[in-house]
């Protein structure tokens, strides 16, 4: 293996074992998001389309990624003003092996909650389980991504006791702009071509239509994926960006 | 032989002057103690030293290889204990020195050797199944040093290794330090005077980013005509002495 290979999994490694090993992450990340799928699937899927499990499981899924920004985000930002990664910058490693430290160490934890949020609905609701569930696990893959990058830009350019409250703005954000606990449909055009305009929606509405099936893979699959993967090169590039400028000041 | 070489070397941020035109060297395993109060451009010295930061004027040359041009081959030769502890929180001692072993390309066989090492030198093997977020302050900052020696540096910078700890601990530190003396060159900053007479061989003392005193204990007594590096730091930073 490469030396820039090797420092990216090794950073990996170490990344995934501090976040695992915080508590608050495995409630955050996991255990919320699933006690809603189960909660509001048991009191509200006759009432509303929106919490039928064909909805509300890629729904979470996606929800769910919000919280891989926060702890990515407090991670980066607790090991800048610990100066280990002033340390780290001795060893040698780049800002782009970094930030694919962080974000290598991320994606496996947003593959295991879309398998668990997609199992969980199946169980709730056996008509769920399909093949284009495995669809639904590979694109929650490139959602995931851009929540991790969106965390990691936030954790580059946040100190550790701004980022937790920029990043709940940002889950608040996602809840409300993704449009997955109402029908955005009902919403004025103007809010909902804001919407549609940023990834939150698009990631959502992705997930839902690989999962369920496209009608229209251009305007159901395509158009969303395009936009999402925009956003996420977007924020990546300025992470790693941001990330280098922050180690020429260290 | 020379390690470390400065000429001129200088760093300015917008409107201050945090290193001015700093001319040192230090010999190879020799213990330097660069000395001086706050502000006075001990750590950016370091900083630039260890690549972190870059001169705006001047250069420098670690082990013949200059920070403007050769970072990538300076890397390798040194490493740095921060002012800060600086290890993985959630991380046992144990998972840290690996990591960071990893981290330099080590295989496994050099990585259990490198343990091995550091729990001998350190006595790291008291602690090495506890999560460093759990260790004293007095542990963590051992557990720091022995990061910085896990890719058996040329040059090892010690940016305030003993700052907040108690007299014990810093005792205990001196050890350390004192063991890796002659094998390795240290550069160490300090605000201890007495820590500076206890391990240094030779002593800068700067201010306002000059260097005052560049040499051994002996001609920095002799130039102040005191009898310890507290009162001849004293005399030099209070204006008492004429620069060197």
């Amino acid at each position: 293996m490469r030396k820039a290979e090797n420092r990216i999994v090794v950073l990996a490694g170490r990344n995934l074992k501090e976040i695992l090993r915080d508590p608050l992450s495995f409630l955050f990340m996991t255990a919320m998001p699933l006690l809603m799928e189960i909660l509001f699937y048991l009191l509200f899927h006759k009432l509303t389309s929106q919490f039928e499990m064909r909805a509300l499981a890629p729904g979470i899924a996606v929800f769910a990624q919000a919280f891989l920004a926060l702890f990515a985000g407090l991670l980066i930002a607790l090991d800048r003003s610990s100066s280990f990664l002033t340390r780290l910058y001795v060893s040698g490693a780049r800002s782009r092996e970094f930030i694919a430290g962080y974000i290598l160490a991320l994606l496996p934890c947003s593959a295991a909650q879309s398998v668990l949020f997609f199992l969980v609905g199946g169980i709730l609701e056996p008509a769920f389980f399909s093949r284009s569930m495995l669809w639904g696990v590979l694109l929650c893959l490139v959602t995931g991504l851009f929540y991790i990058g969106l965390g990691v830009l936030l954790g580059v350019i946040c100190n550790e006791r701004s980022v937790g409250g920029v990043a709940s703005v940002v889950i608040a954000g996602q809840s409300l702009l993704s449009g997955m606990w109402f029908p955005a449909e009902g919403l004025g055009g103007g809010m909902l071509a804001v919407m549609q305009a940023l990834p939150f929606r698009n990631a959502t509405v992705l997930v839902q239509n690989a999962v369920n099936g496209a009608a229209d893979p251009a305007a159901d699959l395509i158009k969303p994926l395009a936009i999402v993967l925009a956003y996420t090169a977007a924020v990546c590039i300025a992470a790693v960006f941001l990330f280098k400028r922050k180690m020429e000041r260290a | 032989m020379e390690i470390i070489k400065t000429e001129k070397l200088r760093k300015e941020y917008k409107d201050t002057v945090a290193v001015a035109g700093l001319d040192l060297t230090v010999k190879e395993g020799e213990l330097f103690a660069l000395l001086g109060l706050n502000g006075a451009g001990k750590t950016t010295t370091v900083k630039m030293l260890t690549c972190l930061a870059k001169p705006t004027g001047g250069d420098a040359f670690v082990c013949g290889y200059s920070v403007l041009r050769d970072a990538d081959k300076i890397k390798p030769l040194i490493d740095i204990s921060m002012q800060e502890t600086a290890v993985a929180r959630k991380l046992t001692v144990e998972e840290n020195i690996a990591f960071y072993a990893k981290l330099n390309g080590q295989s496994k066989e050099e990585i259990k050797n490198t343990k091995e090492k550091l729990y001998a030198a350190l006595e790291l093997d008291k602690v090495k199944n506890k999560r460093a977020s759990t260790l004293s302050g007095g542990w963590q900052r051992k557990l720091s040093i022995a990061l910085a020696l896990v890719s058996s540096p040329k040059v090892l910078f010690l940016d305030e290794p003993t700052l907040g700890l108690d007299v014990i601990a810093r005792r205990e530190l001196w050890n350390v330090i004192r063991a890796l003396h002659g094998s390795t060159t240290i550069v160490l900053t300090t605000h201890y005077m007495e820590e500076a007479e206890a391990l240094a061989d030779s002593i800068g003392i700067m201010k306002d980013g000059r260097l005052l005193f560049l040499g051994g204990k002996d001609a920095l007594f002799a130039q102040t005509g005191a009898d310890n590096v507290e009162d001849a730091f004293v005399k030099f930073v209070g204006g008492g002495v004429s620069d060197a």
